[in-house]
């Protein structure tokens, strides 16, 4: 028997973890903003793979009876991608109005100006 | 219809108000506020009397639809967002910050509280939480103060993630259960064939979970948003006071929903403890005071945590009734904290000095609250911290728990030195509006004290009684640990430099995924081991 390793459910799970990896490794403001973007279409990969089979037909037809892929989840993944890209517009223009203030995108130069000014 | 209500009509007041540019719809906001405390009061009533009841968004079957449902717990959390909201606008009645778009942005905020409370669906308590998310994220950088901006970024950035996190568990509930709604998920978990299975989803789903309601490794983001300097003082008694109880309450949910399949208790209850401790030693040495205050939540949010999961009625109703308890008095600190800050102009707690000389009024309410967080007998804390405590007698956790609550009364032995102490002799004239908030919440404290078991009654028909004996001996425990106390902290702590300078300890966003990534994956070990 052979299974195949290579399918949407592991694509999806690796993609999200390698999100995580530039969220834990990146001190790039864009880049961790990005890395958020790559774990959420990980989320959406694997929830267009659920319940789905090679045969399967988009959910809309009339008539004939055949495998159609689950419409719930396509619904989701609507909404994910929505929230997914509002998300991300609010975080850059919340990175371009810091920048503003502390003209750079390291996140560990943001942390010291931000101790800096305290004494302000 | 009362449940579309709570979620609608702050919403859309919030809009219209913003679109009418008038001075007086702050009053309108308040009389709308009164409005939403009176038909959380007649919900609360009717779930009592005729059992919970829900509705089906959109008339769909249960299995696909949105179900929003009202049992007495979310009836109550509506009761405290109601009136912790009610109890903002009042102190906040006579502020110039108070403008159109603040008002929109808080209304909005509480409508999606209350649908955090009411919803059963996780695809849409993960929908709402993000979009609260970005308006607590708004409402911190609110001024767009340098330091703010930083507190903003870091708060919105790891709680997306966190919230990354939830969604991809939830497409694995998906994926084997076939249903988002709790309550479906939660009877179809008996007949699971590989339990295994599940390891993996709690894992995620209490990542985002714990993120939000600030467990051990995670709780890093918590006071920089809740103390940021330059946001408004009720802001922080939202965050800290009602916004951080969701996290505590998708977390009663997330474990119920598990619980017949999987029982992970006595790992929660060591997180719990070791957040109780940790926050503690970093509330102690800190300077500033609502980064003292903040950390304090941190702690508190551990003593909930011991309460839920240590496995006995009595605890579990006590940590319940704390977080109520937890929201008043924390949100009457945080507003004479907000009060002090403006007449003295600096956070620091050493430059600030007799307090009570210049504003006796709101001392004394602040005194309350003091008693109520240490557990003061007849004050608030005293009842959910005496259940909490009467749950897990014997043992090491007992000792923990005292050891906590001892560090406590220190905590605030040295908060409460800037009440004393020679100052500036003239009074400070304090606002109608602020002095009724403080006034009543005050009195909440007190009242929840005393009747601290019909409230528990009251809110989730379960009848407890307090053993008069244990209750002194309690008291008395609580006299030893003021009077130990107050000597640790006057002949050892007060010159070290542990609690002059203060801890500085602070992860940047790398540190926070890392310590979130190390959750995840000893949760899902554990919960691997465990199933």
């Amino acid at each position: 028997m052979k299974i195949n390793f290579i399918n949407a459910q592991n694509t999806a799970i690796i993609l999200f973890f390698i999100g995580v990896y530039g969220l834990c490794a990146r001190r790039n403001i864009i880049k961790t903003i990005i890395s958020l973007g790559i774990m959420g279409g990980g989320v959406i990969l694997f929830f267009l793979s659920i319940n789905r089979t090679a045969e399967s037909m988009p959910p809309i037809f009339n008539g004939d009876v055949v495998v159609a892929a689950d419409p719930l989840t396509q619904a989701l993944v609507i909404t994910a991608i929505v929230v997914g890209i509002s998300v991300t517009a609010v975080a850059l223009i919340m990175f371009i109005a810091m920048y503003h203030k502390y003209g750079t995108t390291n996140w560990l130069k943001a942390m010291k100006h931000r101790l800096e000014r305290e004494d302000e | 219809m009362i449940l579309y209500a709570f979620i609608l009509i702050p919403i859309i007041t919030g809009a219209l108000i913003y679109l009418i540019p008038k001075k007086q719809v702050l009053w309108f906001a308040f009389a709308l506020q009164i409005g939403l405390m009176a038909l959380s009061i007649y919900n609360f009533v009717l779930i009592r009397l005729n059992g919970p009841y829900e509705i089906v968004l959109g008339n769909f079957e249960k299995i696909a639809g949105i179900t929003l449902r009202c049992d007495t717990l979310s009836g109550a959390l509506i009761m405290l967002t109601a009136f912790i909201f009610l109890i903002c606008f009042l102190f906040g009645l006579f502020d110039k910050f108070m403008n159109n778009l603040f008002i929109f942005f808080f209304l909005t905020l509480q409508a999606l509280v209350m649908t955090i409370f009411l919803s059963r669906d996780l695809f849409n308590i993960y929908v709402v939480t993000e979009v609260s998310t970005i308006l607590v994220a708004v409402l911190i950088m609110f001024k767009k103060d340098s330091r703010s901006m930083y507190d903003g970024m870091l708060y919105l950035i790891t709680n997306i993630a966190a919230m990354t996190f939830f969604l991809f568990g939830l497409g694995f509930m998906y994926k084997i259960f076939g249903s988002l709604d709790m309550d479906i998920i939660s009877s179809k978990m008996y007949d699971i064939q590989d339990v295994k299975t599940l390891a993996v989803p709690f894992a995620f789903l209490m990542t985002g979970v714990g993120l939000k309601c600030a467990f051990l490794p995670l709780f890093s983001w918590l006071p920089k948003a809740h103390a940021t300097p330059s946001a408004p003082s009720i802001v922080s008694v939202i965050l800290s006071g009602l916004y951080v109880k969701c996290g505590i309450y998708l977390f009663i949910r997330v474990r119920e929903m598990f619980l017949p399949a999987l029982n992970m208790d006595s790992i929660f209850l060591i997180i719990g403890i070791l957040t109780g401790i940790v926050g503690l030693m970093l509330a102690m040495s800190q300077k500033d005071i609502k980064m003292i205050l903040a950390y304090h939540t941190i702690s508190q949010l551990g003593i909930i945590l011991i309460g839920i999961t240590a496995g006995s009625d009595y605890a579990y109703y006590g940590g319940v009734l704390h977080i109520f308890n937890h929201a008043v008095f924390k949100s009457l600190l945080f507003l004479s904290a907000g009060i002090i800050i403006s007449i003295y102009g600096t956070r620091d707690i050493s430059k600030i000095r007799g307090v009570f000389r210049r504003m006796p009024y709101v001392s004394v309410m602040t005194f309350a609250a003091m008693l109520g967080i240490t557990g003061a007998p007849l004050f608030n804390g005293s009842i959910s911290k005496y259940f909490i405590q009467s749950g897990v007698k014997g043992g090491i956790v007992e000792y923990a728990f005292i050891l906590i609550n001892l560090g406590t009364i220190i905590s605030f032995i040295k908060f409460s030195q800037m009440f004393f102490g020679k100052g500036v002799k003239e009074k400070i004239h304090v606002d109608f509006g602020k002095k009724a908030a403080l006034t009543v919440m005050g009195i909440m404290c007190l009242l929840m004290g005393m009747g601290g078991t019909l409230v528990i009654s009251g809110i989730f028909n379960y009848n407890v009684s307090i053993d008069v004996i244990e209750y002194i001996k309690k008291t008395v425990i609580y006299f030893i640990s003021l009077g130990a106390g107050f000597l640790v902290y006057t002949k050892y702590l007060k010159k070290t430099k542990f609690m002059k300078e203060g801890m500085e300890f602070e992860l940047s966003i790398n540190g926070i995924a890392i310590s979130m990534t190390a959750f995840f994956i000893s949760i899902a070990a554990a919960a691997y081991i465990i199933l």
